[in-house]
């Protein structure tokens, strides 16, 4: 950031040609901004890494990859890759010198993306310090390994359809669709994938497991949604990590810290309201009752355990501690994120917003698998909620995947 | 004319101390500045681990048959609760000594070694290993020399009336062990080990909490802080845990 201020501030230093600079230094600014939106940090920069210098590798249902180095260095980056070659990948997930690319790369959200914005963003590429990383992207195991397989399933899964604008609804909502669909490719976490790793758009944003996590559903839904959430309550979620219903954890957490805490009001405001454009279910799925002796062991664990800051109602604290009755996060179908919230314990993210990082502690010593099944099920069935049991062998998995 | 030396050298030996310390304390640097998030760790965790009874880390059959004795007439078996043998505290002693208050580790234990004020406590060489292994030798001593016995052949009112006299110091242990400060350092560790959390090994099945009403590893009341005159409902909880988390009530 430094760098680029630098930057900008010789070039518009420069006499010969003011306008041009100012137009570059603009242009590279909203770059910049697209690659908030876009999260690119997210999966190319290390924790503690130099930035765009390659990520941590992912954990896919079909292997590992590796997000590449992008920074601007000739060899290991993407220095020998021109404005057309990034913006054909963007497009069609077909890279310099006709890679092809696994989707893990979002290219089919990315695809929404208009050329100004994709320019932009190159422009902004251009200026990131050359760091020479080189990065083995693709630790598929064969056949998937072999990149020409997209090519197939490009022709099965990827739509290539511009971002459409619906000319009866706002501009407002317009633009957080935009976002949502596009550089922001929320769906790329929370839409569920078929067999194939590809988004389901009949279900979308109706939530979906990766990478140990389950992405919760983000739809209008009163019960597993976001329904009961306001727009300002949404806003201040994107914005500060934290709000009455929940705090974010896991890799929310970092999309937060280095995407939607940096988008501008407008943006926010923007994305909340077309979220919360999607119908809301109110038609609960009435869930079988527990047994009432698991309850009663359930019960006794959330007391001893859970009440001192959930509330021995699940009211919660404020924005220090969530409430529980009426937490989306607890009635999603999948347990894996509250089994793993409850074995290694969770930390607010840390933004400008909400600076305080409250933190629940690890249980996973305390209590075995059955009790942790235990008090999830009273949890999920307590103060009005209404979602299935857990079982131990939910929670068993979820341990084993840990201890890896 | 000594005298003034002696806190003369005393005082450049003090101060010498004290530059030394704050030499090595800005050297090491443990201070680190934190910004951002506060430091946090999945996962993280460092709880005590269970004690299961069962053999004697410490003491000989000898000396745990004696501390058995003892703490079940400190805390005799009668209508409030069961006897501080049953209750674990032995086992609780047994394991403290191996531990790091057994060999004193965490404290200064370099001479002077000077008799202090009755208000600070024991300021003897020996840790409270030492002074285990001592003080039981010399009771036996002591009783096999008077009544020909040992503690453990003791009748329960020979044992009370014996103990009372260690207390009150009128006994004059061997090896100038003082009777009162051993019969305290006991006392002391019998009660730790019947109110302490059982996951030390005392405080079988939480009795004594259950004696006293004491809620147990409980850290919020806000539901009952304006309940006035109203027993507290719920029953005492270890760091272990209770048996209602298994589903079964008491």
């Amino acid at each position: 950031m430094r760098a680029l201020l630098l930057t900008i501030a010789v070039v518009s230093a420069g006499i010969a040609a003011p306008a041009i600079a100012a137009d570059q230094a603009d242009t590279i600014i909203r770059g910049q901004y697209q690659s908030v939106l876009g999260d690119c940090s997210g999966c190319h920069t290390r924790p503690g890494g130099k930035p765009l210098a390659g990520g941590l590798p992912l954990q896919t249902p079909f292997g590992v990859l590796i997000p590449p180095n992008i920074t601007p260095d000739a060899e290991t980056g993407v220095g020998k890759w021109n404005a057309t070659d990034f913006h054909n990948m963007m497009k069609t997930g077909i890279g310099h010198d006709g890679v092809r690319l696994y989707p893990a790369m979002p290219y089919p959200a990315y695809t929404k993306m208009n050329d100004q914005d994709i320019s932009d963003l190159w422009a902004y590429l251009t200026t990131v310090e050359p760091v020479s990383n080189k990065v083995e992207a693709n630790q598929l195991p064969f056949p998937l390994n072999i990149r020409l397989a997209m090519s197939g399933w490009n022709l099965l899964n990827f739509d290539a359809t511009p971002f459409e604008q619906d000319s009866s609804k706002s501009t407002e909502w317009n633009r957080g669709a935009y976002i949502v669909q596009g550089a922001g490719h929320c769906g790329t976490c929370h839409t569920p994938k078929s067999f194939l790793g590809a988004d389901k758009n009949s279900a979308f944003l109706k939530g979906a497991s990766l990478q140990g996590w389950f992405a919760p559903d983000i739809t209008g839904s009163m019960t597993s949604g976001i329904g009961r959430w306001t727009e300002d309550e949404l806003i201040a979620y994107l914005k500060t990590g934290v709000n009455k219903h929940s705090i974010a954890s896991g890799p929310m957490a970092e999309a937060i810290e280095n995407s939607t805490s940096q988008m501008t009001d407008p943006d926010l405001k923007a994305v909340a309201v077309y979220l919360k454009s999607f119908a809301s279910d109110t038609a609960a799925v009435q869930s079988v009752k527990p047994d009432e002796k698991r309850m009663a062991a359930g019960e006794a664990v959330y007391r001893d355990n859970c009440s001192a800051c959930h509330g021995g109602s699940g009211g919660g604290a404020g924005p220090l501690f969530p409430a529980l009755a009426g937490n989306s996060l607890v009635a999603q179908d999948s347990v894996e994120t509250l089994v793993r919230l409850v074995l290694e314990g969770s930390q607010a993210v840390h933004t400008k917003g909400a600076p305080t990082t409250p933190a629940m502690p690890s249980l996973a010593w305390r209590l075995n698998d059955e009790q942790i099944a235990d008090v999830l099920t009273y949890v999920r069935s307590a103060w009005g909620n209404n979602a299935a049991a857990v079982s131990s062998g939910d929670v068993t998995s979820v341990r084993g995947n840990l201890a890896q | 004319m000594s005298y003034r030396s002696s806190v003369r050298l005393n005082r450049r030996h003090f101060l010498s101390s004290v530059a030394i310390f704050l030499a090595a304390g800005t050297s090491a640097s443990f201070a680190r500045s934190i910004s951002g998030s506060l430091p946090w760790q999945a996962l993280a965790s460092d709880p005590p681990i269970q004690v299961v009874p069962g053999g004697w880390y410490f003491f000989t059959p000898q000396e745990a048959a004696t501390v058995e004795a003892i703490v079940d007439r400190i805390i005799p078996a009668d209508e409030l609760s069961i006897g501080g043998k049953e209750a674990g505290c032995a086992v609780y002693i047994d394991r403290q000594l191996t531990g790091p208050f057994g060999s004193s580790s965490r404290l200064y234990t370099k001479g002077p070694f000077l008799p202090g004020l009755p208000t600070q406590g024991y300021q003897g060489e020996a840790n409270p290993a030492q002074r285990y292994r001592a003080g039981l030798a010399a009771m036996d001593a002591f009783l096999k020399q008077r009544d020909g016995k040992s503690f453990v052949e003791l009748q329960p009112a020979e044992q009370d009336a014996f103990l009372t006299e260690m207390e009150a110091g009128k006994i004059a242990l061997p090896n100038g062990i003082k009777s009162a400060g051993f019969f305290g350092l006991v006392l002391q560790n019998t009660m730790e080990g019947f109110f302490a959390d059982p996951i030390y090994g005392g405080n079988k099945d939480m009795v004594s909490w259950r004696m006293i009403g004491f809620p147990g590893a409980r850290y919020d009341y806000r539901d009952h802080v304006t309940k006035h005159n109203e027993p507290y409902p719920q029953s005492p909880v270890s760091i272990s845990g209770r048996p209602e988390w298994l589903g079964k009530g008491i």
